[in-house]
């Protein structure tokens, strides 16, 4: 069933890779709060994700996102500067500090200079401003791409496989910031065990096929949203 | 800075803009120096080397262009989900890329510029010509832009490189070479690039260059307006294709008037005001083979360079000479070439007379300096050696004739 709220509508949705289907026609929507999508890499997961962006144009089907039907162009237009997407194994720009990365998005995203500064200082990035992204260790790196996606305070946030190769300690603490990045937040990750126990809702690409995982915890009582 | 100024550098960093520029300036400055006419400085050829540079600086940033794109690609998530113009990231791109080739274009123009300036300069500069020449490149920029950002794979700056040089070391079609960059090779020194068709060359590469852009702006934006530079673009293209398409029976070069530069003492030696630099080595090497015929109906006291396709008979004191260039052993190339205007083709390629043929070579040995060939009479060299310079003077003026005609015999060299 489809709500009235949904920040994403799908309405026969299919992504194709030349002949084959990434993923075949489906229906399905996202809510608000925090939705795991979980899958083996290469299989389309990413994809998928890309599409739900607008950085990609779905094969079949329609699209709506946060009320925009994203098949068309002024719908896609409407919906960029309201949402957010963190690659996995996001790039930067090499050699420079994380205050001009930051400065850099907020540039395309069209926000005031004073919003850098104050989304740094949420991510817990101040002192880390003036080093190079390249010298981050990996969980302040995640958090100056998390920086970069969100400066602009966006409605709904893509992360693809933020948590890989983050140690335990530094997820812990990544955990509530990702909850809080946005209303609603789809993230990825390759092992359905790694969106347990956070996730308000999942899903798990199998052969072409997004299945909704009935077994997910609500985890909002135990895990506090935001930071 | 304003937040563009910034994003500008950022861009201009992750570009590698300022290792790109040296890089290019270098590529394309070696191959226009090739290019260039050893040792002659003339205009048109110049900007006949400015279009070689371009057939190889062109796929270059072709490449470049294409892995800047694919670099970009990585950064759409930022880029891409904008609430500015989606045309924004590409156009910025464009821009520095445009600037990165001018820039290397403008150090292969200087370079090719004070190389003509340094050698005596002969006929005008061309605007039109470097004109054109930076159009064209800006083209395969734009094509190497847009070729990585619609198939953003590892393989494409390559594939660029290799298909844009491609384009300009083998065209299809004949007409094909009038496209940009022209094939011109080398323009001759008596030859002058035809205005009309640099013009039409650089309008082209505009057109091209301008429905690519428009025609990918409108891809990204969908704004109608782009339509109509897109069409018209299209249509200036269109045009001057066919345009171009006719004026493949032309040449693409035309004769040009000059005034010959000479020196006029001891003997009078013209040649194209491009190689003016080259009368006194000419007046020295020419001079004592005028002493050597004096007296004979061979002798001479002028000598004029003439284009390649153009032999007169020489005669009335006139010799002609063909120098391209003034690669090494110019001068004593044009003496070779006064030597052999003096034999007579029709009755020295007989091979009845091959052995008066060789006894003429022995002749020629001296009046060119050179080592005497191998002895085919040891007895006629031997008595041609011993004679003194006035000796063999006096035996030419007699034995001009069978000189000429290749029928000199073994009595001629006989002692009297």
């Amino acid at each position: 069933m489809i709500g009235d709220f949904s920040a994403i509508v799908a309405r026969g949705l299919g992504i194709r890779r030349g002949r084959r289907w990434i993923l075949r026609p489906t229906t399905f929507d996202v809510t608000h709060g925090v939705v795991g999508l979980a899958g083996p890499a290469g299989l389309g997961r990413s994809a998928l994700l890309e599409t739900l962006a607008t950085l990609r144009r779905p094969s079949a089907g329609d699209l709506e996102v946060l009320g925009h039907d994203v098949t068309r162009r002024a719908g896609r237009r409407a919906v960029r500067a309201r949402i957010g997407l963190l690659p996995a194994r996001f790039a930067w720009v090499s050699g420079l500090s994380t205050r001009d990365f930051v400065a850099y998005a907020s540039y395309y995203k069209c926000t005031p200079r004073r919003a850098v500064d104050a989304i740094l200082e949420r991510f817990g990035l101040s002192d880390a401003a003036a080093l190079e992204m390249d010298m981050l260790p990996q969980d302040l790196r995640l958090r100056a791409g998390l920086a970069a996606t969100c400066v602009h305070e966006p409605e709904l946030v893509f992360l693809d496989e933020p948590l890989t190769g983050i140690g335990d300690s530094e997820r812990e603490e990544l955990i509530p910031l990702l909850r809080g990045l946005a209303p609603t937040v789809v993230v990825t990750a390759a092992d359905p065990a790694e969106l347990a126990g956070w996730c308000d809702r999942g899903f798990n690409m199998v052969r072409g096929r997004l299945i909704e995982s009935p077994g997910v915890p609500l985890p909002r009582a135990r895990v506090p949203a935001g930071v | 800075m304003s937040d563009l100024g910034r994003v500008l550098r950022i861009d201009a960093r992750r570009t590698a803009l300022f290792l790109a520029v040296p890089a290019l300036s270098f590529l394309g400055a070696v191959a226009a120096w090739r290019a260039l006419l050893p040792g002659v400085a003339y205009w048109d050829d110049a900007v006949a080397a400015l279009f070689s540079s371009v057939c190889l600086l062109g796929p270059a940033s072709a490449g470049f262009a294409a892995w800047v794109a694919l670099r970009e690609h990585r950064l759409d998530y930022l880029r891409g989900l904008t609430a500015r113009s989606p045309a924004l990231g590409p156009l910025l791109d464009l821009l520095l890329l445009g600037i990165v080739t001018l820039c290397a274009y403008a150090v292969v123009a200087l370079v090719v510029a004070a190389k003509t300036m340094i050698h005596v300069e002969a006929g005008h500069p061309k605007p039109i010509g470097p004109l054109a020449g930076a159009l064209t490149l800006l083209v395969y920029t734009v094509i190497g832009y847009l070729a990585g950002r619609l198939v953003p794979r590892l393989p494409t700056p390559a594939a660029v490189a290799v298909v844009t040089y491609l384009w300009g070391a083998a065209r299809p079609d004949a007409w094909a070479d009038l496209l940009p960059p022209p094939g011109v090779g080398h323009v001759g020194l008596f030859a002058a690039l035809r205005t009309e068709l640099l013009a039409g060359q650089a309008l082209w590469s505009f057109g091209l260059g301008t429905v690519l852009v428009t025609g990918y702006l409108w891809a990204l934006t969908r704004h109608a307006w782009l339509a109509l530079p897109t069409v018209a673009a299209a249509g200036v293209v269109a045009g001057t294709t066919l345009w171009l398409h006719g004026q493949q029976r032309v040449p693409p070069v035309v004769p040009r008037a000059f005034a010959y530069a000479c020196r006029q003492w001891p003997l009078t030696v013209c040649v194209h005001p491009a190689l003016r630099t080259a009368l006194p080595s000419l007046e020295a090497g020419l001079t004592p083979l005028a002493t050597r015929l004096s007296g004979t109906p061979g002798r001479f006291v002028r000598v004029e360079h003439r284009p390649d396709n153009d032999f007169p008979r020489p005669g009335h004191g006139v010799v002609y000479i063909h120098l391209s260039d003034l690669s090494p052993g110019y001068a004593h190339r044009a003496e070779q070439e006064i030597e052999i205007s003096l034999l007579d083709a029709r009755t020295c390629g007989d091979p009845r007379h091959a052995v008066g043929a060789r006894y003429g070579a022995l002749v020629s040995a001296w009046l060119l300096d050179e080592a005497p060939p191998r002895p085919a009479d040891a007895a006629a060299t031997r008595a041609f050696a011993r004679w003194d310079e006035q000796r063999r003077r006096r035996w030419l003026r007699a034995h001009y004739a069978r000189y000429h005609s290749c029928t000199l015999r073994a009595r001629d060299f006989r002692e009297p």
